[in-house]
């Protein structure tokens, strides 16, 4: 059999779906003012319900709220953590900004026993239940939701792989769900 | 719709279940022309510090791209944004998927669109799906996807929030 025949999806990769991640903290401090007020920016999004307390009051939500995928974003270097922009230069002085920037991400599902490393873009689909308020503190928890084989028109077999986050705050609400499907070729 | 003030998102009325139809085009929402300062607005509000999104000689000489390239997950962050805006004040914009095709670099002007497939009441709410996208000035579609927003019927229940989906 020639690896462009070869199936991929073996019984250890089938054995990976529905595996979760643990369930973990995503925020540092919480949902905080200063970080939302950067991101509204960045989206271009002026609506007063992310920074006009009265009107926010005066809303559905009762309160202050985010954009609706804002939890997906929360993820950043930690302070005291090590420097990942100078560890990634001083390992290759023309990195990409991207190779070696890795750092520690609890909550990270287990590899997938495949020799397919290629990985590109599948698309995104969300769901939003609830957005969260200032203070809270938000957690996520990964799964694979599905793993499926196409075969591409080259003949070669390739995954399509599908994690799903979780999003939920400090009293487990569900606010977001977030699925990303990539190909491993 | 082109770029929303805070003022027009305060007082926007309600677009009903029965103000849409089969077919209908939804207000678009137009962006930019994108600048690299914008690029960089975002990768530094992310903490995203892939090289091809700031630094316009790498992007080019390095990796061979046009130019810095507007990211993704800019996109990714603005589609929910617009259908949201779209729902405003009592609706509900629950579903948004999307692929990521063509490139988007400075210069180019974007235009959010969301078309009516389909419509139908579930539970006392309005559900509407969508066909949406974001297009360049160059009509080349940048991001396909599908949406379904929920809104209010005239005179019906209020969509609950938090958003609770129908059972079926």
């Amino acid at each position: 059999m020639t690896q462009q025949q070869q199936t991929y999806l073996t019984p250890e990769v089938k054995a990976m779906i529905g595996k979760e991640g643990e369930k973990v903290e995503v925020t540092i401090w919480g949902i905080e003012k200063e970080n939302l007020r950067r991101f509204i920016h960045a989206i271009m999004d002026p609506d007063p319900r992310y920074w006009d307390e009265e009107f926010a009051r005066s809303t559905k939500y009762g309160e202050i709220v985010v954009p609706p995928i804002y939890c997906t974003y929360l993820s950043k270097t930690p302070p005291g953590a090590e420097d990942p922009i100078s560890r990634a230069f001083r390992n290759n002085p023309v990195s990409d900004g991207l190779g070696g920037m890795e750092r520690p991400r609890p909550g990270q599902l287990p590899s997938l026993p495949t020799p397919l490393v290629r990985v590109l873009n599948a698309g995104n689909d969300i769901e939003v239940f609830k957005y969260p308020s200032l203070g809270d503190r938000i957690f996520s928890q990964q799964k694979y939701a599905n793993i499926i084989e196409r075969v591409g028109r080259d003949g070669a077999h390739m995954l399509i792989v599908t994690n799903e986050t979780r999003f939920t705050n400090q009293h487990d609400e569900l606010l977001c769900i977030s699925r990303s499907s990539g190909f491993r070729r | 719709m082109t770029t929303r003030t805070a003022d027009e998102l305060r007082n926007k009325t309600q677009m009903y279940y029965e103000d849409v139809s089969e077919g209908q085009m939804l207000p678009t929402y137009v962006l930019g022309p994108m600048t690299p300062t914008h690029v960089f607005r975002w990768s530094a509000a992310i903490e995203n510090w892939h090289r091809i999104h700031y630094d316009q000689d790498f992007a080019i000489y390095h990796e061979g791209l046009p130019n810095i390239l507007v990211n993704g997950s800019w996109k990714q962050s603005i589609m929910p944004g617009y259908l949201k805006d779209l729902c405003l004040p009592d609706g509900w914009m629950w579903k948004v998927s999307f692929q990521h095709r063509a490139m988007i670099v400075p210069g180019d002007t974007l235009t959010c669109w969301a078309k009516v497939t389909s419509k139908y009441v579930k539970e006392g709410m309005g559900f509407i799906e969508l066909e949406t996208g974001m297009k360049t000035q160059d009509d080349i579609e940048t991001c396909p996807g599908t949406g379904t927003i929920v809104l209010p019927l005239k005179g019906g229940r209020a969509i609950p929030y938090p958003f609770v989906p129908p059972k079926s």
